[in-house]
């Protein structure tokens, strides 16, 4: 969907690359991450992508097409293209409304088709429409104006979208939140994404695909198993950092491990001691110790399938570590 | 009407200095007056007694600016009647708006973190007006002085209207006998004197700072 | 009794004395019409061509920095400039002589700075991110500048307006003396007649107009502040 072909790109007036011979590709429908350490040149890619910049040399397609031609526009180009950017960038002088609008009114969409796509937005992104959308950027929180920001660039439903640390600016747990809700969304809007961020456990989270960055080059790119699994080099392994069997248990599924033959003991059964059996491994943790006990039930929708004890999971890691 | 250089250098040269000295008194005098009367009053107005009047006499101060510069030098001449004194007093008036203005900007402006630090090493109220608010406000507190001067300067030209002589005096027989090069070696003068006490200024300002704050 | 007709005695003297312009003042009154129209005629030409000129230089400026110190650079030394050496230079320019032309481009000039300046200001208040958000949309540099550039620089704009008018209001006085019959006359012609109720009447006509001017443009420029930056301005 979107292939980058030996792409450099040096700044007038310096002589050090920000980006250094990248290549890679994004499939259809998935979430590539870029992550790597600040000013290795991840918003460069991206600006670059939407040619807000131009590569130095190399080429861009989008679709097939080579979108790195002087005879596309670069404006029409950007508005087939969502892209969030690292400052929010909301317009203050603008409502919420108007904000949200901003592309659509570009594509000078009828008006009585705004109205209601603005409010479906909203709604989508897990914001009041009703409360918000005559307010001002100012008036919002931190996390708010990055749900604004992610609705404006989702608003003319664009296939691609480039998000530069979309939940850089909120405190860890509003950003966990959002990037739960982000990806159920992209499990219905099957979206093309390049997603940005300095943090590797982010990346992992939300990554179908990472692409490692350091310097301006490319380090190593693989699924985030294959990164996780086998590092290419010692700037990936610090990059993981310590807790990397944590980090793993992030990316397996809960019906991996559980124990189907235990019978479901009774006093288990409280209210938030079941776990779904998609959820990764980490939730059944997580779980494990809001509720201050050592077993998780594990639910396939309505239907008790098993149990996760506590043993179930140091057996996995030891697995896991083992393979390291 | 045509330009004649011989003429043009002997007004500058001939009859340019003893005009040239008074406007510098016109400028001078009310300059120092206007910030020995602005200066402390500010400083008075962000005392913490009187700070909930500041921005109300800030408005007036704004109001105050918006006067036109002929309508004062005129008004106190009824009352004063011709000569150096009513121009003098006239312009001191004139000249206190924008260093009044400054001085509360720049105590204003200092943050407030600062203040809290001060505080917290003990200084007194007086100290810390001494030590950090003022020197911390100085560069606009300098500034306003030196709109003050270049304002002055010009309208210190329309204080031969009410004679208090000054280049004015030498423009203003430009116009009415049509000699250009009177307009424009007064000029020449008026705009010498404003940067020159601008330049001055800014290396009294520079002395004031304290070595650390340098550039 | 006595009391009484005591005080209306001291009110009349006071009248008299300090409020004598306002005698004048009923007296001329088509005089003082003439004078007022003459004077925001003036104005209203001078601001036109301010307004688009100025504007125009200062969008320039804001786009090309070069151009920018040299702008400041003159629109410094116009300001040292006195008002009546300005006009006086004009009239002695062969085309333009004493008259309105002369007046006029005199003011346009002092305009120049607080008109160029707060364009320049404004535009450059709008920081990186907000614009680089309008190109990532797709909006072309024409509805960044019509639609994010301009309408967030308009309060600082407009303030350089309101800032210019007053001014202009306040220096076209001066423009007595090169033959303008607008309320300058009245203190010119006071002072030349020592006549005080016509100087007096003069300063107050031309300064209630000023201060006027200032607070209705006030009032207009908290109207067509966008709520979203006025807060912004508050918070700050
Ligand atoms: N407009 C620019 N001009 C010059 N250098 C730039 C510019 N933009 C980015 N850079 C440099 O390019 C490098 C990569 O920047 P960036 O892509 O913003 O990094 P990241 O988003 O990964 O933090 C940095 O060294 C930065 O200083
Ligand atoms: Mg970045």
């Amino acid at each position: 969907m979107i292939v980058l072909d030996k792409v450099d790109k040096i700044f007038p007036g310096t002589t050090v690359p920000a980006v250094k011979q990248v290549s890679f590709q994004v499939d259809e429908g998935n979430i590539c991450v870029f992550v790597g350490p600040s000013g290795c040149g991840k918003t460069t890619i991206l600006r670059i992508i939407n040619r807000l910049i131009e590569p130095t040399s190399g080429d861009i397609y989008i679709k097939g097409k080579k979108v790195s031609d002087k005879e596309v526009n670069p404006d029409h180009l950007r508005r087939e293209i969502g892209y969030v950017i690292q400052q929010i960038g909301l317009l203050p002088h603008r409502t919420v409304e108007q904000n949200v609008a901003l592309v659509p009114r570009l594509l000078k969409w009828p008006e009585e088709r705004i109205k209601p796509r603005v409010k479906e937005l909203l709604d989508m992104v897990g914001l009041d429409s009703n409360e918000v959308i005559h307010k001002y950027p100012f008036q919002l929180s931190g996390g708010m104006m990055q749900r604004v920001g992610v609705a404006r660039a989702l608003a003319a439903d664009p296939p691609i979208m480039l998000m530069d640390e979309p939940f850089g600016a909120v405190d860890p747990i509003v950003r966990g939140r959002l990037q739960d809700e982000f990806l159920r969304l992209q499990k219905e809007m099957k979206k093309t994404i390049c997603f940005v961020t300095h943090d590797i456990n982010e990346a992992i989270k939300m990554g179908d695909h990472i692409v490692i960055m350091n310097k301006g080059e490319l380090v190593q790119h693989g699924t985030p198993m294959e990164i996780l699994t086998e590092p290419a080099n010692d700037f990936v392994k610090d990059l993981i950092g310590v807790d990397r069997e944590i980090k793993l248990l992030d990316l397996t599924r809960s019906s991996e491990i559980v124990d189907r033959n235990k019978e479901v003991l009774g006093e288990t059964r409280e209210k938030d001691c079941f776990i779904s059996a998609l959820d990764p491994v980490q939730r059944a943790l997580e779980t494990m110790m809001k509720n201050d006990s050592d077993i998780v039930v594990v639910r396939d929708g309505e239907k008790e399938i098993g149990t996760i004890c506590w043993g179930d999971i140091k057996k996995l890691i030891n697995k896991l570590s083992g393979e390291a | 009407m045509d330009f004649e250089m011989e003429r043009f250098i002997s007004a500058l040269i001939d009859r340019s200095p003893p005009h040239a000295l008074v406007h510098l008194q016109l400028v001078l005098i009310p300059v120092i007056i206007a910030f020995l009367i602005a200066f402390p009053v500010a400083v008075l107005l962000t005392r913490r007694r009187f700070v909930k009047y500041t921005d109300r006499v800030m408005t007036f101060f704004n109001m105050g600016q918006t006067i036109p510069p002929l309508a004062i030098i005129a008004v106190f001449f009824p009352f004063l009647g011709l000569g150096r004194e009513p121009a003098l007093f006239a312009l001191t008036i004139y000249a206190l708006l924008p260093i009044a203005r400054n001085t509360l900007a720049g105590l204003k402006g200092v943050p407030q973190e600062v203040k809290e630090a001060a505080r917290g090493v003990g200084m007194s109220e007086w100290e810390m007006l001494m030590r950090v608010e003022i020197p911390l406000s100085m560069p606009v507190v300098m500034a306003g002085v030196k709109i003050s001067v270049v304002l002055t300067s010009g309208t210190a030209a329309l204080g031969a209207l009410v004679g208090g002589g000054g280049m004015g005096a030498v423009i203003f027989a430009g116009i009415d006998f049509f000699r250009p090069e009177l307009i424009v070696a007064g000029t020449l003068v008026i705009g010498a004197i404003a940067i020159i006490l601008d330049r001055i200024i800014t290396l009294i300002d520079y002395m004031l700072t304290p070595p650390h704050m340098k550039m | 009794m006595g009391f009484l007709s005591s005080i209306l005695h001291w009110l009349s003297n006071f009248y008299d004395e300090y409020l004598g312009f306002i005698n004048f003042i009923i007296r001329r009154w088509e005089q003082v019409l003439e004078y007022t129209a003459n004077h925001f005629s003036l104005v209203l030409t001078v601001m036109f061509f301010s307004l688009i000129l100025w504007i125009s230089v200062g969008l320039l400026i804001s786009r090309y920095e070069k151009l920018a110190n040299t702008a400041f650079g003159i629109g410094n030394i116009l300001f040292v400039i006195p008002s009546i050496s300005l006009f006086g230079i004009f009239i002695t320019i062969p085309m333009l002589g004493l008259g309105r032309t002369s007046a006029a481009l005199a003011l346009i000039l002092y305009a120049m700075m607080p008109m160029v300046r707060n364009v320049y200001r404004g535009i450059k208040s709008v920081e990186w991110p907000i614009i680089e958000a309008g190109r990532g949309m797709g909006m072309s540099p024409r509805q960044i500048l019509f639609q994010i550039q301009i309408p967030m620089a308009w309060p600082i704009i407009f303030a350089g307006i309101r800032v210019t008018v007053v001014m202009i209001t306040g220096i076209a006085t001066v423009a007595t003396f090169i033959g303008e019959r607008n309320l300058g006359r009245f203190i010119h012609h006071g002072i030349a007649r020592e006549s005080a109720d016509m100087i007096i009447a003069g300063a107050v006509l031309v300064s209630v107009i000023a201060i006027l001017l200032d607070y209705i443009l006030g009032k207009i420029e908290d109207k067509i502040t966008s709520p979203g930056l006025r807060k912004e301005q508050e918070q700050s």
